[in-house]
């Protein structure tokens, strides 16, 4: 399924990402990767789901329904940190399927700004609920001692996982699919495909993911509040998407490690997030309308297109 | 009895601010087809700067209405040349691409949060009473402010609904919004059609704005609780309905004075949501949308 050069890249990259996220000592850099990984790992999530044309706001939420179900159920029922966070995913994915087997229904502004709602009212009922702590949040949400030292390259290997998956997932016929739907939904339904089916599925793993990213984001914090989950998460995700170029699948992981670093590093300054990642989308909106990797690729001589038409079809 | 008249005056007093400010937000996506989050900070940047003077104004020995009026000049002004930068460097070449335009907004949205929570700070503002006292209506007690409020945004709505239907402007924001390639063989100047319609939209969030710094408290973040009712409401009515949006925010304000006086406001953001997907699953283009 994957090609030779790909899985080269995909070794030499896993492979620095684990060494490094094994190798770093300093706690700061150590916090730094862990976002890094987790920012990729939600960029990548909310391109997936652009690849059927929509823009999945309520990812989240969805991150915010991981962190709080893995948290719960680790300082509450006392389950084993990595299963908290595999049960936290699913559970997120099962809820992100209801979700969108009514959202659905929907489409374009509606289906975006219907995620919107969603995000900020679940944020107001953690608020609501004392045994999730209430507007103060959770604490005390942490791995057992002897991980402690392996969490940067636990983090690293569950997302790096999840990314090769997503890969493996755009690649196949499934991403084929998704492809048709944000093209012409119509014409993929008259060739026999439910393709109502195929948009619940991939809601439901694409937050399934966020699900995992949410487990990690708890347990990497130990502590949550419900305003780690408000809108400008899934805005920051769209950052990182749009920065490093939507149209490749590694552009939403170059953006987030550019953004990322570079916010973690400005704010040694006194610079301001917002600020940052605002002024950064809106410069490459407006300059780079195809982000860094677009901006790399069109500097590279056109090579002839010999692998078929059907993808510079897609390329609006 | 009383109590429902009481109930009926707060939804209008709440309800006349969301149907200025989803006015607008309609009429920017019926026009262009965007989703245009700055809208929230048009509306804020309004707030803040009536905020800002009036205490200066007051303090310089004008009288307080002299000084809300001109307070709120400076501040539409303000927000309108904003809308007008927003449109002429940024929205103008997103025309009817709903991501890319989301996209954008999303980063003026951020750009924007950095740039006035350094002019104007993070402390929230108070501004002093303009029109003290308060009046009887069929027993519900209504401040003059409130009232104020409430007269100046019908006024305003009423005024954009006859623009629409009586006007050559109108006709042609309707036409845009109906089919843009068929008014423009038809020979409407879409460009400038679509400029204009997105400063009326920017003009109803100012006067939003001005008219909420008074009754409100006034911070950088305020327009984001008002962009997220605004959208809700035009969701409900049906995106790109004028009819449909001023429906939605009596709704949504309908919903949130009950749901603050029977139980606890913020139940109020929950149950507003719980509504919007009771309508969808029976009308997903909206009540009033198009399908």
């Amino acid at each position: 399924m994957l090609k030779s050069t790909s899985t080269i890249s995909w070794l030499v990259f896993a492979g620095a990402a684990l060494l490094l996220s094994l190798l770093l000592q300093d706690l700061y850099l150590r916090s730094v990767l862990n976002l890094i990984a987790i920012s990729a790992l939600l960029a990548v999530s909310l391109r997936f789901v652009m690849l059927m044309g929509e823009l999945n706001f309520a990812i989240a939420a969805f991150v915010g329904i991981g962190a709080y179900a893995a948290g719960y159920m680790s300082t509450a029922m006392e389950v084993p940190f990595w299963l908290a966070i595999l049960i936290a995913g699913i559970g997120t994915g099962i809820v992100s399927a209801a979700f969108g087997a009514v959202t659905l229904r929907a489409k374009g502004p509606y289906f975006l700004l219907i995620g919107f709602a969603f995000t900020e009212a679940i944020r107001v009922a953690y608020s609501k609920v004392p045994a999730l702590g209430g507007t103060s949040g959770m604490v005390g949400i942490f791995p057992p001692i002897a991980m402690d030292p392996w969490m940067p390259f636990f983090v690293m290997a569950t997302v790096i996982v999840l990314l090769l998956i997503f890969f493996i997932l755009e690649r196949s016929d499934f991403g084929r699919v998704l492809f048709a739907i944000r093209e012409k939904e119509e014409v993929a339904r008259s060739v026999g495909i439910n393709t109502f089916i195929y948009k619940i599925a991939t809601i439901a793993f694409a937050c399934f993911a966020a699900g995992i990213a949410g487990g990690l984001h708890a347990f990497v914090n130990n502590v949550i509040s419900p305003g780690d989950f408000s809108y400008l998460m899934a805005a920051f995700a769209l950052a990182y998407v749009k920065v490093g170029g939507e149209d490749h699948f590694f552009g939403p992981i170059l953006g987030a490690i550019f953004l990322v670093s570079l916010s973690a590093y400005s704010l040694g300054f006194g610079g301001d997030e917002h600020f940052i990642y605002g002024g950064a989308i809106v410069l490459v909106v407006l300059l780079l309308p195809k982000g860094a990797v677009g901006a790399i690729a069109n500097m590279r001589p056109k090579k002839a297109h010999v692998k078929g038409g059907g993808h510079a079809a897609l390329e609006q | 009895m009383q109590t429902f008249i009481q109930l009926g005056a707060t939804t209008l007093q709440i309800g006349a601010v969301y149907v200025l400010f989803s006015l607008g937000l309609t009429l920017i996506f019926g026009v262009m087809r965007i989703v245009n989050f700055v809208h929230g900070h048009i509306f804020a940047v309004a707030a803040l700067v009536v905020a800002y003077l009036l205490p200066i104004l007051v303090g310089g020995g004008l009288a307080a209405p002299a000084a809300y009026v001109v307070a709120s000049a400076c501040g539409i002004a303000v927000s309108l040349a904003l809308g007008a930068i927003i449109y002429l460097f940024g929205f103008r070449y997103f025309q009817r691409d709903l991501v890319g335009s989301f996209i954008l907004s999303i980063g003026l949205v951020l750009l924007l949060d950095g740039v006035l929570l350094h002019v104007f700070g993070g402390a929230v503002r108070g501004v002093p009473e303009i029109f003290p006292g308060s009046v009887n209506i069929a027993g519900a007690q209504i401040t003059v402010q409130r009232l104020f409020l409430c007269g100046v945004a019908f006024l305003m709505a009423g005024i954009l609904y006859w623009t629409l239907g009586h006007t050559k402007l109108g006709r042609a924001l309707r036409a845009v919004a109906y089919d843009h390639e068929a008014a423009m063989m038809m020979g409407v100047p879409y460009a400038r059609i679509a400029f204009f319609g997105f400063l009326i939209a920017s003009l109803l969030a100012a006067i939003a704005g001005a008219l909420i710094a008074p009754v409100s408290i006034v911070s950088p973040v305020i327009g984001t609780d008002y962009l997220i009712k605004g959208f809700i409401a035009v969701i409900i009515g049906g995106l790109g309905s004028v009819p449909g949006a001023i429906l939605g925010s009596l709704f949504v304000a309908l919903v949130e004075t009950l749901g603050g006086y029977y139980f606890d406001s913020s139940y109020a953001a929950i149950a507003i949501f719980a509504l919007v997907i009771v309508v969808l699953l029976f009308r997903p283009k909206g009540m009033m949308g198009r399908a």
